[in-house]
């Protein structure tokens, strides 16, 4: 049977079977279904069983099945099925839809299939975040443990260049300082890029001196290239402000950057560096700074992976690097909503153009230039007691020995804060160098107890400079906060750590 | 004499309730995503631990992309079970869990309502564990259609409460 009401691609095939409440098959016209006489509906398909319920307790009379899958052999039909149930017989009537029913599911498998597609990709982007999240976490905390032996490394170099060496173990103690000076910039990069990536690097505002800034690099690399034979020439346009408004930090890392690699890769001619102003309006101005160099240049395939991470191209091979500085640079001028590009011809040179937007006070008198001040010891006949509150023997050691070869100080260890605290009651100290992460109680807990428990002002007033591998551009901030007077970060220069002491000690005895 | 009973797969689209379906009745499993339309019937024979046959008549159905209220309501007519299929990866497909189960079990008392969370060979069990515990997610079996994990022990398990 068919029907000719229907559009004729869905043409429709009819089967009408009718059942006894015993599943027999009583009538069919087997159109589609090649179903006998008096055999059970059951058996038929397993469809069919659901018309027990029916049977067991009559009072349905019709229902409608839309889109039921009955196969026939190797053929799968798709069927609505209607079931009349009257009181001495059931109909089933078959609705074949086959074709209609398949052109949809065309369009229901596309859409579907979408929609987990977009999930799939949510899913693997999720996991690809999470697994760099762990890894940036992972970078930070390796930090810590490779920076304290590291410290140990280039303090223990530096008190055995002062020892009577041979010119051969003078250069080799010179190499070893080299090369761990270049480890430690390894570890700052690699924070720096874990930083940017877990979007915890801040860009700061905060007035610096542009002048001194500039003159820095003039008087730098004046040196490196006197060293290395070739030219530097820097012009920088007079009209730019004395002091400006930025993160002096990461404007002298972008630029430092790229002039240590203009120098790098330049073997004969010469390096420029030109500031320029592009504009000024009210206290907002944009500067121009250009690296240019007659160096090998870069191949024109290789430019756009230049500021990818861990790039190193064939010609860079003979040259020390780590392949993370100008990801670094690029990351760093796109915090600040600046620009970058580069112009290069191999062999003839290479041009970096960052473009970076400062600002300016308008009013305010430029203030006069700040250079770091002396401090002596008070009295230079009297040793110094020193505490220094470590617990890893390899440092305490170190210190010790820098300490010690002055001639002016006297070095007590304490392992933690609690033995410290106990120390501190039985012997004054002129001054305390406290490890951050010590064991039992940290350098924070114990300078809060030095600060707060003590009527004793020998005690609770003694200068407090902390001391942490764990570089953070907040450690400073976290330890003047907390009631210490200082910071040192490890591994640290030997001449900055007499510094500071000198410096603690000398303005509390000005107090 | 054989028993019939009848057991109607429900379920988001894509989480695998056809692989479960395949699995259980054919041993088989594909990789490739194919839209059910409407409803497949298979029967597949269980054997009993006390000897008897039960007739387990599969409705694989057509998944939902919002409420289990979206399904047809003849599917689920005479039904004996209901197995609710999530998949465990994708949040969507559990997220109105709760508000569906109370659905079925309002309009369908008597039916036995078994939750499923599939695809257990993407993640790891103790992880989705805590996970759909700090959801507030409730579920009966974690399974892997793909690996054929727990799909077996669910079944029979299921054939012993339904004939109980």
């Amino acid at each position: 049977m068919k029907n000719d009401t229907l559009p004729l691609q869905y043409h429709q095939q009819v089967q009408v079977t009718s059942v006894s409440y015993q599943g027999i098959i009583e009538n069919t016209d087997a159109t589609l279904f090649d179903w006998k006489k008096g055999t059970s509906i059951f058996d038929a398909h397993p469809f069919f069983e659901m018309l027990r319920s029916f049977m067991e307790t009559p009072g349905t009379e019709a229902l409608q099945f839309p889109c039921i899958h009955i196969e026939n052999g190797k053929d799968d039909f798709i069927c609505d099925v209607s079931i009349q149930i009257n009181p001495d017989i059931i109909t089933v009537i078959l609705f074949d839809y086959t074709t209609k029913y398949r052109e949809v599911n065309q369009i229901a498998q596309q859409k579907n299939e979408s929609i987990l597609r977009s999930r799939q990709l949510e899913l693997n982007n999720q996991y690809l975040l999470e697994k760099e999240a762990f890894k940036n976490s992972f970078i930070a905390n390796i930090n810590h443990e490779i920076r304290t032996p590291l410290t140990s490394i280039l303090g223990f170099v530096e008190v055995l260049e002062k020892t009577k060496l041979s010119f051969e173990q003078e250069e080799l103690a010179r190499i070893i300082k080299r090369e761990s000076k270049h480890l430690n910039a390894l570890i700052d990069d690699m924070i720096d890029i874990s930083k940017i990536e877990s979007g915890t690097l801040k860009i700061v505002q905060e007035r610096f001196s542009f002048e001194e800034l500039v003159r820095g690099f003039e008087e730098t690399y004046s040196k490196v290239a006197e060293e290395k034979g070739i030219a530097f020439e820097s012009d920088i346009e007079d009209n730019i402000q004395e002091y400006l408004i930025g993160d002096r930090t990461r404007v002298y890392q972008i630029l430092n950057n790229l002039l240590n690699n203009a120098f790098k890769f330049t073997e004969e001619g010469k390096v420029s560096f030109i500031v320029s102003k592009n504009y000024q309006r009210t206290n907002k101005l944009s500067l121009t700074f250009k690296i240019e160099d007659t160096g090998f240049g870069i191949l024109e395939e290789n430019i756009p992976h230049l500021f990818e991470r861990f790039t190193r191209f064939e010609q860079d091979k003979q040259i020390s690097g780590t392949g993370l500085g100008l990801a670094i640079v690029k990351n760093l001028v796109d915090l600040q909503n600046g620009e970058i590009k580069v112009e290069s011809t191999p062999d003839q040179g290479t041009s970096f153009i960052v473009k970076l937007p400062f600002k300016f006070e308008v009013t305010k008198k430029t203030a006069p230039e700040r250079k770091k001040k002396k401090y002596t010891l008070p009295d230079t006949k009297k040793k110094f007691r020193i505490l220094v509150v470590e617990d890893e023997e390899i440092t305490q050691y170190l210190i010790m020995k820098v300490l010690i070869t002055q001639g002016t100080f006297f070095v007590d260890i304490a392992i933690n804060g609690e033995e410290a605290i106990s120390y501190l009651e039985r012997r004054a100290y002129d001054l305390i160098l406290m490890d951050l992460s010590t064991s039992k109680q940290d350098g924070f807990q114990t300078t809060h107890m030095i600060r707060n428990n003590y009527g004793d002002k020998f005690i609770s007033q003694i200068p407090i400079i902390g001391f942490s591998g764990r570089a953070d551009e907040n450690a400073r901030d976290k330890c003047i906060r907390s009631g210490m007077d200082d910071f040192i970060a490890k591994p640290f220069e030997q001449e900055d750590l007499i510094y500071k002491i000198t410096k603690q000690i000398a303005k509390k005895a000005a107090d | 004499m054989t028993l019939s009973k009848k057991v109607v797969l429900l379920g988001h689209f894509g989480v695998g309730k056809t692989s479960l379906f395949r699995r259980f009745v054919d041993n088989e499993f594909s990789e490739e995503y194919k839209v059910t339309l409407g409803v497949q019937i298979k029967k597949k024979v269980v054997a009993l631990p006390d000897g008897r046959e039960l007739s387990m008549i599969m409705w694989d159905t057509e998944g939902h992309s919002d409420s289990v209220e979206d399904t047809r309501k003849s599917y689920l007519l005479g039904s004996h079970a209901f197995i609710y299929v999530f998949d465990i990866t994708r949040e969507e497909t559990y997220k109105h869990l709760n508000q569906d189960l109370e659905y079925l079990t309002k309009n369908y008392a008597k039916v036995i309502t078994k939750v499923i969370g599939n695809k257990l060979d993407l993640v790891k069990e103790k992880d989705v564990v805590a996970h759909l515990k700090e959801e507030n997610i409730p579920f009966d079996c974690l399974t892997s259609a793909k690996t054929n994990k727990n799909v077996q022990d669910f079944f029979s398990e299921l054939a012993v409460a339904i004939t109980q």
